[in-house]
C-alpha cells in the first residue's frame, strides 16, 4: 500500500514527465510497428490504418494508463476545484458572506482554543507530568485554606512516603542580581536539591544542588535558566565555575537548565538552594508554612493519589501525637492535601476558560447553521442545472464529490482567513491579560494550532456537503425538471428545515447574549463593592532590601529616610510604608493571641492579615478611623508596643465592647505581659486579596520595627495624577541607595482594575461573541426570508393580481419572522437559564434567572431579527403582479 | 492472424511478466516477444498492453527505465523486479494446475465415469 502511494506521489510530482513519457512510448510503438509492416511490404497508408484498428485511440489508452496509477482522481479533483472556484466567483455576495462567517468563527475558536490548549491541555514540559502532585497544609476552621508546606514537613516526609518516588520543596522570590552598578531585579526560585529530579528535568550543563549546599554557609551556588544564560553570558559553554552576585553575595554557577525548562508560570532566571537553619527544620516549626514554601512530589509509577493522601494522613496523625499544639492544630481542621500539580495550578481559571470555549463553540454552531442554510438556498437555485446534468448521465458519485469539493474549498479558504483572525485574536487576548493566566505565557500561535484549524476546516467542509448532497440526490429527477421550469415552490420539508435552523440560531444567539449579560452584571456588582479605602491618587511600589546589605537597623534607617524625603516633596499629601498593600497579589496571614480571650470549643488560633506599617500609611491609603488613633511615625520606632486592628478583628473578639486598650500577642500563644501589644486604634475593614473576598479575616497593623521583612511597599498619596509621580519616587529611592530599584509601580486604582481582569476580560469576550452571533443570526434570517420571497414571487404576484394588498403580504412575512423569533426566544430562555446555572461558579451574586437580563436579550434579539426581516418583506410587498406573470 | 486465439481474461499480465522475465523489453518488444514465444498463436489486444504495463509498474512488479532501442531511438525498457519474479512463479504454478485439471476433465471418457 505504502509503495503504491509512493509511486503515485512520484508521478504526481513529475506529472509532465509522465505525460510526455506516455506520448513518446506510444509514438515509438506506432513508428516501430509501421516500419516493421512497411518492411514486410505493406503500404504506409494501409499500415497506419491497420495499427489504428489494432491499437485503438491513443487518448483512451492514455486515460487507461493514468487510471492504472490512480492519477485520474487528481485530474478530476483539479477539474472540480476549478469548477467550484468558478461557481463561487460567480456569486460574490454569497462567497463573501460565507468566507467572512467562517473566518470569524474559526478565528474566534482558534483564539480561545489556543488558550485552552496551553492552559488546560498541553502537558507540562516534564516527563510523565501526570505523576506530579502538589501538597499543601490547610487549616479550614482557622480561616486558612492554604498555607503551603513547612521545611519540617519536607524533612519529615522526604523518603518516608512510599507512594512518592521523589518529594521536594521550593519557594518563589525576587533577587537583585549582578555587579554593583549593573544590577537587575530578577525572579528567582529557591529549591531543595531533589527539585529537579522530582520534575524529571535537570540542568543541561553542570549539576544540581546537593544536600551539603542547604545551609547558609554552603549555599553559595546557583543554577541559571537558559534564557538568562543566553542573555547574560552569550550562551558561554564555560560558564560553570564563574561567579555571579545575587543580593551582593558572590555565588558559583554550577549548572544551566535546558531551554524547555519552565516550572508552571514562573519566569525564574536564577535558581538557588533552599537553605535553612537546623532549628527551622525542628518539629515545633511544622506549621510555619505561610505559603512561603510549596511542596511538590512525583508519584511512584503504580501509586495513586488516594494512596499518597492516606499515607500523608497517617504520617501526620503519627507525628501530631507528641505535638504540644496538637489540640489546637486538630481544632483548626488541619490536613495536608495531595492534589494533581497542573490541575491545581489552573483550577481558578478553568471554569471561566471552559465557559468561553462553550461560547465560541456556540458561535461556531451558529455560523455552521447559517452556512448550511445559505448553501441549501444556493443549492436549490442550481437544482435545474444538476437535474439536466444528471439526465445527461453525470453519476451521483461525481455530483457528490463535486459538492464536497465546493464546500471544502469554501471552508478551507475560510479556515485560512480564520488563521489570520486567530493570530490577531491571540494578540487581542494578550492585551486583555491572557499571558497573566496560569501557564498563560505558553499561549502561542504555532504550526500545530494551524494544522488543527485546517483539519477542522476540511472536516467541516465534508460535514457541510452532507445536507447539500442529500438535497440534490433526494430530488426526483423529472420532478425537478418540471417544477423548477415554472419557478415553483420548494419542498415543504426543506422549508421546515430552513426555518428550524433559524429558530435554533436565534436560540443560540439568545443564550450567548444572556450569558454575556450575566457576566456583565456580575462584573458590575463586583465593581460596586468598596475596597474599604480611598483608592484614588495613591501610587504604590515594592522595594526589596537584600539581607546581605541591610541589617534590621539598616532597614529601619532606610524606611525612615525614605519617609523623611517623601514628606518634604511637593505634591505629596502623605506617605507610608507597609509589608504588603492590598491587591498586591500576595497576602500573608499569621496567628495572633488575644489577651483574655478564651477559645470556644473547636476554635483554633486564627490567621489574620498581619502587617508592619511606618510613616503615615493609613492616611496615605485613605483608611477610615473607627476609634482611637492611627499609628504615627513615633510608633514606628521600637519604643511602644502598640497596634491598630480593623473592625472585623475588633468585632470578632469584642462584639459588645471597645477594642481600645486591649492587649494581644503576635503568635499563636500568649506571651509575657511586657510583650503584649496594646490596641490604640480601630480602622475600617479593607479588602486585602480582592473585591470579592467574602470572609472577614481581620487585620492587625504593628509598628514596622516589629515586622521587618526584606520587602516593603511604599504608598504615596499625591495631589497630582499618581502615575505622574512614579519617576520622582524612583529617583528618591535611588538617592538613598542607587542599587535598590522600585518595582511593581502601580496606582491603587490600577491594582483594583488589574484584580478584575479575570472578570472583565471574559465579559468583554462574551460581549464580542454575542455581537458576532447577532450579526450572523441577522444574516441568516435575512437570507432565508429573501429566499422565501424570491421563491414565492410568482404566487405573490398572482395573489396581488387577484386583489391582495401589499400590506397583507408584508404582514405575512412579518408574522413569519415573528413566529421564528418566538420559537427561538422560548428555546433561548430555557437555554439561558440552564447556562446561568452552569455559570454560577464564575458569577458573583447573580442568580441564573435574571428577568432584566432576559428582557434585555429579548429586546435586542427582537430588534435584530425584525430589522433582518424588514428588507425582504418590503421587497415582497413591492412585487409587481404584471412583471411576475409576464416572466412565464 | 486468423489462427491466433483470444486471450483469456487475466492472462495478459502473466504473459507480460513472462516476456519481461527473459530480457528487459520496451512495450513494442513485449508485443513481439509474446507473439514469438507463443509462435504467433496468441494475439494480445494492443490497446490493453500499455495500461497493463503501467498497472504492473504501479504495483512494483516491473520497473521502467529509459534507454536506447536497437535503432538508436529513446525507448522505455521494462525489467522484472523481485516481487514480479515471485508473482510470475505463483501465476505459472497456478495456471499449470488449472490447465492440467481442465485438460484432465476434458479428456474424461464415458468409461471413466
Amino acid at each position: 500500500m505504502f509503495k503504491r502511494l509512493l509511486s503515485l506521489f512520484r508521478v504526481l510530482t513529475r506529472r509532465r514527465d509522465f505525460e510526455e513519457g506516455m506520448s513518446e512510448e506510444l509514438r515509438f510503438h506506432i513508428e516501430q510497428y509501421t516500419d516493421d509492416l512497411v518492411r514486410s511490404g505493406m503500404s504506409r497508408e494501409k499500415a497506419a490504418r491497420m495499427i489504428r484498428a489494432e491499437l485503438g485511440s491513443p487518448i483512451n489508452i492514455k486515460a487507461d494508463c493514468r487510471e492504472a496509477f490512480g492519477v485520474h482522481f487528481f485530474d478530476e479533483f483539479r477539474r472540480q476545484l476549478s469548477y467550484a472556484a468558478r461557481l463561487l466567483r460567480k456569486t460574490p455576495a454569497f462567497t463573501a458572506t460565507a468566507l467572512l462567517t467562517l473566518a470569524v468563527c474559526f478565528g474566534a475558536n482558534l483564539t480561545i482554543f489556543a488558550v485552552i490548549d496551553s492552559v488546560l491541555l498541553r502537558p507540562l514540559p516534564f516527563p510523565e507530568p501526570d505523576r506530579l502532585t502538589m501538597i499543601f497544609n490547610t487549616y479550614p476552621k482557622a480561616g486558612v485554606d492554604r498555607d503551603g508546606s513547612s521545611l519540617t514537613n519536607y524533612y519529615e516526609r522526604r523518603g518516608r512516603i512510599p507512594a512518592f518516588a521523589s518529594l521536594s520543596i521550593y519557594g518563589y522570590g525576587t533577587e537583585i542580581v549582578g555587579e554593583p552598578g549593573s544590577t537587575e531585579r530578577l525572579q528567582t526560585m529557591r529549591v531543595s536539591p531533589d527539585f529537579f529530579s522530582t520534575l524529571g528535568l535537570g540542568p543541561a550543563i553542570g549539576r544540581t544542588f546537593t544536600d551539603e549546599e542547604t545551609t547558609s554557609e554552603t549555599n553559595h551556588v546557583a543554577i541559571l535558566s537558559d534564557t538568562f544564560w543566553r542573555q547574560r553570558y552569550n550562551a558561554d559553554p564555560n560558564v560553570i565555575g564563574k561567579q555571579i552576585r545575587v543580593n551582593s553575595v558572590p555565588r558559583t554557577v554550577i549548572g544551566v537548565l535546558p531551554p524547555a525548562f519552565r516550572f508552571l508560570s514562573s519566569d525564574a532566571r536564577v535558581f538557588l538552594p533552599l537553605a535553612a537553619r537546623l532549628e527551622d527544620r525542628a518539629p515545633s516549626r511544622r506549621h510555619s508554612g505561610g505559603n512561603v514554601i510549596q511542596m511538590i512530589a512525583r508519584l511512584q509509577p503504580d501509586a495513586t493519589l488516594a494512596q499518597a493522601q492516606s499515607e500523608i494522613d497517617a504520617q501526620n496523625e503519627a507525628l501530631e501525637v507528641d505535638d504540644p499544639q496538637a489540640k489546637m492544630i486538630a481544632d483548626a481542621g488541619f490536613r495536608s492535601l495531595v492534589v494533581p500539580l497542573r490541575a491545581d495550578h489552573v483550577a481558578a481559571v478553568r471554569p471561566t476558560l471552559l465557559l468561553l470555549e462553550a461560547g465560541v463553540l456556540v458561535l461556531l454552531l451558529i455560523g455552521a447553521v447559517n452556512l448550511v442554510n445559505l448553501l441549501l438556498i444556493r443549492a436549490s437555485g442550481r437544482v435545474k442545472e444538476l437535474a439536466v446534468r444528471q439526465a445527461l448521465g453525470a453519476g451521483w458519485r461525481y455530483l457528490v464529490s463535486e459538492v464536497v469539493v465546493e464546500t471544502t474549498l469554501l471552508t478551507f479558504a475560510g479556515g485560512l482567513l480564520g488563521l489570520a483572525i486567530g493570530a490577531g485574536g491571540i494578540q487581542l487576548l494578550r492585551g486583555l491579560g491572557a499571558d497573566r493566566l496560569p501557564l498563560g505565557s505558553r499561549i502561542v500561535f504555532d504550526a500545530r494550532l494551524a494544522l488543527v484549524a485546517l483539519v477542522a476546516a476540511i472536516i467541516m467542509g465534508i460535514v457541510f456537503a452532507v445536507p447539500v448532497a442529500c438535497f440534490h440526490l433526494r430530488r426526483h429527477l423529472g420532478n425537478a425538471l418540471q417544477s423548477e421550469s415554472r419557478g415553483g415552490t420548494s419542498g415543504h420539508g426543506a422549508q421546515i428545515l430552513r426555518h428550524s435552523f433559524i429558530v435554533s440560531q436565534i436560540a443560540l444567539a439568545f443564550i450567548l447574549l444572556a450569558g454575556a449579560g450575566l457576566l456583565g452584571l456580575s462584573l458590575q456588582r463586583v465593581m460596586a463593592i468598596s475596597p474599604g479605602f480611598q483608592s484614588d491618587h495613591v501610587l504604590t511600589g515594592q522595594i526589596l532590601l537584600p539581607w546581605a546589605d541591610y541589617s534590621e537597623a539598616g532597614r529601619l534607617k532606610f524606611v525612615e529616610s525614605l519617609m523623611d524625603k517623601l514628606d518634604h516633596l511637593p505634591g505629596v499629601l502623605s506617605a507610608g510604608v507597609v509589608n504588603n498593600v492590598p491587591f498586591s497579589g500576595n497576602s500573608g496571614k499569621s496567628a495572633a493571641t488575644v489577651a483574655g480571650h478564651v477559645r470556644r470549643p473547636g476554635e483554633s488560633a486564627r490567621g489574620h492579615y498581619s502587617y508592619g506599617v511606618a510613616g503615615d500609611y493609613f492616611r496615605a491609603m485613605g483608611f477610615s478611623l473607627r476609634a482611637g488613633r492611627f499609628l504615627t511615625a513615633d510608633d514606628s520606632r521600637r519604643s511602644a508596643r502598640v497596634c491598630v486592628v480593623d473592625e472585623d478583628f475588633a468585632r470578632y473578639y469584642w462584639p459588645h465592647a471597645s477594642a481600645i486598650g486591649q492587649g494581644l500577642w503576635d503568635g499563636s500563644e500568649a506571651g509575657k505581659d511586657a510583650e503584649a501589644f496594646t490596641i490604640v486604634g480601630v480602622v475600617g475593614g479593607v479588602k486585602q486579596a480582592g473585591l470579592t473576598e467574602s470572609e472577614a479575616h481581620g487585620a492587625i497593623y504593628y509598628p514596622y520595627a516589629f515586622r521587618i521583612g526584606d520587602s516593603v511597599f511604599v504608598a504615596v498619596r499625591t495631589s497630582l495624577p499618581p502615575e505622574s509621580f512614579a519617576l520622582t519616587l524612583q529617583k528618591v529611592v535611588r538617592q538613598i541607595d542607587a542599587d535598590v530599584p522600585v518595582s511593581d509601580l502601580r496606582s491603587m486604582d490600577t491594582r483594583i482594575a488589574d484584580s478584575l481582569v479575570a472578570r472583565r476580560s471574559p465579559a468583554l469576550l462574551a460581549g464580542l461573541f454575542s455581537g458576532i452571533a447577532l450579526l450572523l443570526t441577522s444574516i441568516g434570517t435575512y437570507g432565508v426570508l429573501s429566499y422565501a420571497v424570491a421563491q414565492r414571487r410568482r404566487e405573490i404576484g398572482l395573489r396581488m393580481a387577484l386583489g391582495a394588498q401589499p400590506g397583507q403580504i408584508r404582514s405575512e412575512f412579518f408574522y413569519l419572522s415573528l413566529r421564528l423569533l418566538a420559537g427561538g426566544v422560548i428555546l433561548g430562555v430555557i437555554g439561558a437559564w440552564l447556562t446561568g446555572q452552569a455559570m454560577q461558579a464564575v458569577l458573583f451574586h447573580v442568580p441564573a434567572f435574571n428577568p432584566a437580563i432576559l428582557a434585555g436579550a429579548v429586546f435586542v434579539m427582537a430588534l435584530v431579527s425584525l430589522i433582518a426581516c424588514l428588507l425582504p418583506s418590503q421587497r415582497a410587498a413591492r412585487i409587481s403582479p404584471m412583471e411576475t406573470l409576464a416572466e412565464e | 492472424m486468423d489462427k491466433a486465439a483470444e486471450l483469456l481474461p487475466g492472462t495478459l499480465d502473466m504473459l507480460i511478466l513472462k516476456a519481461v522475465s527473459l530480457k528487459p523489453l520496451h512495450g513494442y518488444g513485449v508485443l513481439l516477444r509474446i507473439r514469438q514465444i507463443s509462435k504467433d498463436a496468441l494475439e494480445i489486444p494492443q490497446g490493453s498492453l500499455y495500461p497493463a504495463l503501467y498497472r504492473l509498474e504501479h504495483h512494483g512488479l516491473i520497473t521502467a527505465e529509459w534507454g536506447q532501442s536497437e535503432n538508436n531511438r529513446r525507448a522505455k525498457y521494462y525489467t522484472l523486479t523481485a516481487a514480479g519474479r515471485r508473482r510470475l512463479r505463483e501465476e505459472t504454478a497456478g495456471w499449470n494446475r488449472l490447465a492440467s485439471a481442465i485438460a484432465a476433465a476434458l479428456n474424461t471418457t464415458s468409461e471413466e465415469v
